[in-house]
């Protein structure tokens, strides 16, 4: 065997070192992923994508602001039933959002008229959107997809 | 500050504020290049319109 291909780490050592590199890159990428669900584009920022941190904080923020001011319904964990549950996992899915969202709706909602109902529709929108942001800024922590 | 008054909308302008805000951040989140953004955007509103629109005009029959 010529000495020049000959590796210079032994292989058990370098594949523990493969190892650990890939768990802390797996860390990594669930850090992305936690920071980027609660404050909307910072998973993106965190990996320097500045464009899409941009877009996906003002979409999930425009989304939010049109939505409570529309009076839509702000979901808490009080729910009556399924779909006020399911209302409210949609939600909390802007992550430090919802706490905007809340401290906004000053006058509770109003879905007795239309723009009531796209506010709520609004509010879950933005929820999972930043959801399926942060599913991409995880994804992309990892090296799948960019 | 009355937040209420911020956003006010017609049916229409909350279904083409919604088309627009999603396209753009599907644009940006699904494509790499500026100009397949670009066409992606534009391609996710246009569906947007014409499934709206098309759903719209089924469930007019059941309106009444």
């Amino acid at each position: 065997m010529n000495e020049e291909n000959t590796p210079t780490v032994p292989l058990p050592e370098r594949s523990a070192t493969v190892r650990e590199h890939a768990v802390l890159n797996e860390n990594r990428a669930w850090a992305v992923a936690i920071a980027g669900w609660l404050v909307p584009g910072l998973g993106h920022a965190l990996q320097r994508m500045w464009g899409r941190a941009v877009v996906v904080f003002v979409a999930v923020g425009l989304l939010v602001v049109a939505g409570t001011s529309l009076r839509g319904n702000v979901f808490t964990s009080n729910g009556n039933d399924a779909f006020d549950s399911l209302g409210y996992i949609a939600d909390l899915g802007t992550g430090s959002f919802y706490f905007l969202a809340r401290a906004m709706e000053g006058a509770g909602a109003d879905v007795s008229h239309a723009g009531g109902d796209y506010g709520t529709r609004f509010l879950a929108t933005a929820g999972v959107l930043n959801l399926l942001a942060a599913l991409h800024a995880f994804e992309a922590a990892r090296g799948r997809k960019a | 500050m009355n937040y209420t008054s911020l956003f006010q909308f017609t049916h229409f302008q909350a279904f083409l504020f919604f088309a627009a805000v999603i396209s753009v951040a599907f644009g940006f989140l699904g494509r790499r290049q500026p100009k397949d953004r670009i066409k992606y955007i534009l391609w996710c509103f246009l569906l947007f319109l014409v499934v709206g629109i098309g759903i719209a005009w089924a469930m007019y029959p059941f309106s009444k």
